[in-house]
């Protein structure tokens, strides 16, 4: 019964992040990590890139977001990385962080509006993460 | 450190984070016994009790270099950290446990957002459809709002949807006729006097 549970409950939460996934055209991915790049859950299309889903790829924002708060700015908030074929959408929630994955064209403005739906979900997480403490 | 405190400061010692205006020595008691030891040595024979411990200098030195690691900005650390391989697979595994055993407490916010945002897919042939992305927000208390016109992800999926079938579009119309004639039909019927004269001798 608890395995039942468990996979009710996870499969809800995946399904929550597809569901944001399909909301947002040219969105490839959604991968909540933490700040090691080892992901608590994850929702991708084929198209995404394999490169950066890695952990490698995905702990270097953790590493930035710290070093660019010590710029006397204030904390940072998120970074957007804009390649050419794809861009990079990572939202400080450490010890989580959200990263989006998206086509070079897609809107970054909704990508970001995502945000405010995912906050309650990141916020549960978090209690997780630090559960583990 | 610096000469001008600001109200500033109360709030982020309130928060722990360290800045530009974190005491580096957390106990200053420390570093005025370090001083004393240096200008006269008579004293510490008189009071050896009070005598600074190596330990506690060393301690003392160390959060500073500490301190002091964690306000560089270390470009060159960055590089630094790997993670093992059978170290992520546990740590996934975990995670997912972890996930598992947190109840029904997420299960009940998910469907509060699940709400909120609507499900389908982006564009789904209402421009004014609370459920299109643009079209609906969550407040922190979630509260849902409505704005009628809003910005939608994918508009050219919306204006390319087809026509409407014609039959419905002439019931609609039908519909609103009717509905249009009897309201303008409504009347309201006078049938004794709206101001009543009270009995008043």
């Amino acid at each position: 019964m608890p395995v039942s549970n468990q996979n009710l409950q996870l499969s809800d939460m995946r399904k929550l992040i597809s569901q944001l996934l399909a909301r947002v055209d040219g969105v490839y991915g959604i991968l909540i990590t933490d700040r090691d790049g080892v992901p608590l859950l994850k929702a991708t299309n084929e198209k995404v890139p394999e490169l950066a889903t890695r952990p490698g790829f995905l702990s270097t924002f953790g590493m930035a977001a710290d070093q660019g708060g010590k710029l006397g700015l204030g904390k940072n908030k998120f970074i957007v990385c804009l390649y050419s074929n794809y861009q990079v959408v990572h939202l400080n929630k450490l010890p989580l962080v959200v990263t989006f994955i998206a086509s070079s064209s897609c809107n970054t403005g909704h990508i970001l509006s995502l945000e405010e739906h995912l906050e309650p979900l990141v916020c549960d997480l978090k209690c997780a993460v630090n559960g583990d403490a | 450190m610096g000469c001008c405190y600001s109200c500033k400061e109360d709030l982020n010692s309130q928060s722990g984070e360290v800045n530009e205006r974190t005491h580096l020595l957390v106990d200053p008691v420390s570093n005025n016994t370090a001083i004393q030891r240096v200008h006269s040595d008579d004293f510490i024979a008189q009071y050896p009790n009070s005598l600074p411990k190596k330990s506690d200098e060393q301690s003392a030195l160390n959060r500073i270099l500490q301190e002091t690691a964690t306000n560089v900005i270390d470009v060159a650390a960055l590089d630094s950290h790997n993670l093992e391989q059978h170290e992520y697979l546990e740590r996934m595994r975990h995670y997912t446990q972890r996930l598992g055993a947190m109840g029904a407490n997420i299960n009940l916010r998910f469907k509060r957002s699940e709400n909120a945002v609507g499900v389908g897919g982006a564009g789904a042939g209402n421009l004014l459809a609370p459920s299109t992305l643009g079209g609906s927000s969550t407040s922190p208390s979630g509260r849902l709002h409505l704005c009628l016109l809003s910005d939608i992800p994918a508009p050219e999926k919306v204006l390319a949807e087809d026509h409407p079938n014609p039959e419905d579009l002439a019931i609609i119309s039908g519909a609103l006729e009717k509905a249009t004639k009897a309201l303008s039909d409504l009347k309201v019927e006078h049938r004794e006097d709206l101001v009543v004269p009270f009995r008043i001798p």
